[in-house]
């Protein structure tokens, strides 16, 4: 492997750079933006800052367009950075090296919906909930659901799962194909409408999940749902963190086709009844569930459920079967983070996720607490147990460095104690810069093969560098 | 004729038993199940451990030998048909379920275990291995990660890719990977999907965690007749376009309900153009509520009559004919070819005309069995070896059916893989542009291209001979990329 010096992209040539944002300027008029406002909003996901601003920002409107950009970015050797809406948690689109931002978001039609085939096509700034408002009144639903608005390009990037990954899966199950512009400024097309396919390898789950560092997602072709008969969701609280976690464990191990199961414990159900105005609810660890189906299936599954909860001490189920209600069941987990956040003013907060076999979930959840109470830290626990997957918001003090310390030193625990149970150090947020070194302690030598990948379909490392799998 | 210095160095690794070498011994490995295609290998290695499997792709590395990796031999795509210049490394002897484990859902398995045999050691756990390619009494777990094999289950349970959670390989130079986890995801690239369906080309699985599913409490069957092929290709929309997800939807044209009832006599309608086995499995509530709403669809689609089983009994009856289809073609014709390509589902109705149109153009008979729910076809074209150009014939229409497939927007190849088989027609579904990533994802396992070279992808040089591929003035893009 000859580890070119080159490839360790330092910062791009200051005037070539200066060059590339007077030509995209002069072509892309008021969609390509140079504002330092414009650009530190683009340098940032909704996680912790990282240094870095990108040069300029462009807003393209075709799969030529992004092509043409990536071309000039290719001939001058400055990094691309796709963005969508910047919901993403692990510094993906930090600029490091500077270089060109493409903000999708403009690229944001539902191209096509095939309501026989139970598939769409859409550009890459679709966002999430945009898409199933347009699905309403065909009867099919994406269920992908992970809590923030987020593109589904974003989504596809970084193969975002979610609160009812335990029934649908994450992006990687939903993602039929895609189109990609290479990092040469070419356009590919992975994947297609077959529902299954052996002819050649699987370039769409490469692309998948690789954060931009390969290509920039353009067109996704994404696999749909009929919706479900009947939903119902309920609320169940618990005496004990273990026993709120052992009934997830047992409902997964008897196959209960539950559509989400989402844990918040003590501190976090504290911090969204205070936020979310909830009402009828203790400071205690609960479960929020939600069951898909037809109206027997449902109710079957929800009496299975509770014989589960009831075993160990959850409390009788508090229903919400309106979709008013339901929202706002669900409106409360997905502010999770922001209700931490609003816990103590200006605290900052960081989130972190971690995913391991549902059998080792108690003792990774139990051990997790433990490990955040003894740092003394604020750090709520929320999670969509069902798949093993579960995050910890920390709570910080960005002005005292000890904190900031001790809470580095709680993630990258989290990290190696859900490796080291045979997990990932990241069940749907993603690598990014902030995990870097918890992908080589996940995957050994695997890295290198990753490596080398990138080296073969970006040998110039422009796409997203630094990030991933950094050269 | 193995290399004399390179023998010396593999009988160095192995017993004597475990290294083949004379013709006699050899012929057994010519071919897989797909036996219009032969070729001798120079040796036939069986290793027992993953660390001769270190050492044997060391030397073959450093000798520049290509490597063939076989499981059971049953791939139908030519898969596992030997190199002639190299080795045929069998994984018959890694047969060892090393771990169950009920409450994590999962087998750590080596990857000659018969497909099965996994299911049959999760049963007293009632769990079960949820893929179910035809061939799962004899194949192989690391041959079906291998081609992403399917079944008639995917359609519910998924894919191959959906129920592997982590796999073990060594790579051609000797280094031993992992990738995936146990976990519902793993960070970084996804080198796990990209493992999964690359045809042996990218590292020679060694050990394999596959996902158990829970045995559904019940299951039941519907067979509905129709009188037109057209009908029953809607029925099959009508039927997911309501939302249900069954456990199976496979449909049955004429000539092979008729081929199959007269092998096993599952009491199927025989003047029926077509036929849909529909199942639901789950719970008893689950499976009542859905069956009802299974027959309504179909009886509004146009079913001329429906069937529903009353017992397992029943159920296994109706599933008899399906599962006999082969053998029952074998029946009637000397010699059968067995496609596999996959369209988008409202594109049956359209697709099986055509397919019965081109029967009459090639004056070939063709009977149609296939996992309609994924829109995955396997028509059977009949044909004698003995009839001169009949075997030409048979090719050509194959081909044509593929081609067919790829232009309403499917696949070459739902789940048998390209092999050697479906070269000239990845010519066809892919441009050079995606080729080129193919082989840059080869190059980036195998620089040397020494992993069951010539199966799978083919260079652009090859596409180019194909004359499916426009080369502009002798100019092939990326001329650093290897091509053999």
């Amino acid at each position: 492997m000859n580890a070119n010096a080159d490839l360790h992209l330092a910062r791009p040539d200051a005037r070539d750079v200066a060059d590339l944002v007077t030509r995209l300027t002069a072509d892309y008029g008021e969609r390509a933006l140079t504002s330092r406002a414009v650009r530190d909003q683009h340098s940032h996901g909704e996680g912790l800052a990282d240094a870095g601003l990108p040069d300029v920002v462009v807003f393209p409107h075709t799969n030529e367009e992004v092509a043409a950009i990536v071309r000039l970015c290719h001939a001058a050797r400055v990094p691309v950075i796709a963005f969508g809406v910047g919901t993403s948690l692990e510094g993906h689109v930090a600029a490091l090296y500077g270089g060109v931002c493409i903000d999708l978001s403009q690229m944001n039609r539902v191209l096509e919906v095939n309501a026989d085939d139970l598939d769409c096509r859409v550009q890459a700034g679709v966002l999430r909930e945009q898409l199933n408002a347009e699905l309403k009144g065909t009867g099919l639903f994406f269920p992908i659901d992970p809590g923030a608005n987020a593109t589904i390009g974003g989504m596809a990037a970084t193969r975002a799962s979610g609160t009812n990954a335990v029934r649908y899966g994450t992006m990687r199950e939903n993602v039929l194909g895609l189109t990609v512009v290479t990092p040469d400024g070419r356009i590919v097309r992975t994947g297609g409408r077959a529902r299954k396919s052996s002819a050649g390898y699987d370039l769409t789950r490469l692309f998948v999940g690789a954060e931009g560092t390969l290509g920039v997602i353009t067109e996704i072709q994404l696999r749909l749902y009929g919706v479900p008969e009947a939903i119902s969701a309920a609320v169940c609280q618990f005496g004990t963190l273990e026993g709120a976690v052992q009934s997830v464990i047992l409902a997964m191990q008897h196959g209960i086709p539950v559509a989400r199961i989402e844990l918040l414990d003590d501190v976090q159900m504290d911090a969204c009844i205070r936020y979310s105005k909830l009402e009828g609810f203790e400071v205690k660890p609960t479960l929020f569930f939600e069951f898909h189906g037809s109206d027997a299936g449902v109710a079957e599954q929800a009496a299975q459920m509770q014989s589960i909860t009831a075993e160990f001490g959850g409390s009788a189920f508090e229903w919400a079967t309106k979709p008013e209600d339901r929202t706002r069941l669900w409106k409360a987990r997905h502010a999770a983070y922001y209700a931490a956040k609003a816990m103590f003013a200006g605290k900052e907060v960081f989130a972190t996720d971690a995913c391991v076999p549902i059998s080792r979930l108690a003792d990774c959840v139990l051990e997790t607490k433990a490990d955040a109470d003894a740092t003394g830290l604020v750090a709520p626990i929320v999670g969509h147990v069902g798949d093993g997957n579960f995050h910890l918001c920390v709570l910080f003090d960005p002005g005292d460095p000890g904190e900031r310390a001790r809470a580095e030193g709680l993630a990258k625990r989290i990290s190696l104690r859900a490796i080291a149970m045979g997990g990932t150090c990241t069940g749907e947020h993603g690598v990014g810069v902030h995990k870097l070194e918890a992908l080589q302690a996940e995957h050994g030598e695997a890295v290198d093969l990753m490596r080398t990948i990138k080296r073969a379909l970006d040998p110039h490392n422009i796409m997203n560098p630094g990030k991933t799998v950094p050269l | 004729m193995l290399d004399p210095a390179v023998h010396a160095q593999l009988a160095a690794i192995l017993p004597p038993a475990a290294l083949l070498t004379t013709v006699e011994e050899t012929r057994p490995y010519e071919c897989d199940g797909l036996t219009m295609y032969r070729e001798l290998p120079a040796a036939v290695a069986i290793p027992d451990n993953e660390a001769q499997v270190v050492e044997i792709l060391q030397r073959c590395h450093a000798a520049r030998l290509p490597v063939v990796a076989r499981g059971a031999g049953t791939s139908l795509s030519g898969g596992a048909m030997p190199d002639k210049r190299g080795l045929l490394l069998s994984m018959a002897k890694f047969r060892r379920i090393i771990a169950v484990d009920p409450l994590a859902r999962t087998a750590v398995v080596q990857p000659g275990v018969r497909n099965l045999a996994i299911t049959e050691a999760a049963a007293p756990h009632g769990l079960y291995y949820a893929p179910d390619p035809s061939s799962q009494i004899a194949c192989t777990i690391g041959g079906n990660v291998a081609e992403n094999a399917g079944g008639v289950h995917c359609l519910k349970y998924g894919l191959t890719v959906h129920n592997v959670h982590r796999v073990r390989a060594v790579l051609m130079t000797g280094e031993v990977v992992e990738f995936g986890g146990d976990s519902l995801d793993s960070a970084g690239y996804d080198l796990l999907a990209l493992m999964t369906g690359s045809e042996g080309l990218l590292a020679v699985i060694t050990e394999i965690t596959v996902k158990l599913t829970p045995r559904p409490q019940t299951a039941q069957v519907a067979l509905a007749a129709f009188d037109d092929v057209g009908a029953a290709g809607a029925a099959v929309a009508a039927v997911i376009g309501a939302g249900i997800v069954p456990a199976g939807l496979e449909m049955m044209d004429r000539k092979a309900t008729r081929a199959v009832e007269e092998f096993v006599h599952a009491s199927y309608p025989l003047d029926a153009a077509a036929v849909l086995l529909v199942e639901t499995d789950g719970t008893p509530e689950e499976v009542a509520a859905d069956m009802a709403e299974i027959t309504r669809v179909l009886g509004e689609a146009g079913a001329t009559g429906i069937r529903v089983s009353k017992d397992e009994r029943e159920r296994l009856l109706l599933w008899s004919g399906r599962k006999a289809a082969f053998p029952a073609i074998g029946r009637i014709t000397p010699d059968y070819y067995c496609m596999d390509g996959t369209i988008p589902r409202k594109s049956l109705a359209k697709v099986l005309r055509r397919i019965e149109e081109l029967s009459e153009q090639y004056g070939l008979r063709c009977a149609n069995v296939f996992h309609a729910g994924d829109g995955n076809l396997h028509p059977l074209i009949m044909y004698d070896a003995n009839v001169a150009d009949e075997s030409q014939r048979a090719e050509a229409f194959g081909a044509a059916i593929l081609e067919l497939c790829i232009e309403v927007g499917g696949t070459i190849t739902g789940e048998h893989g390209v092999g050697i088989e479906k070269l000239p027609q990845m010519c066809v579904q892919f441009r050079p542009l995606e080729l080129e990533r193919f082989l840059g994802v080869k190059a980036a396992f195998d620089a040397h291209s020494l992993l069951n070279p010539g199966k799978g992808v083919p260079t652009l040089a090859r596409c180019a001979e194909f004359g499916k591929m426009h080369v502009h003035h002798g100019q092939l893009p990326h001329p650093e990329l290897p091509r053999f």
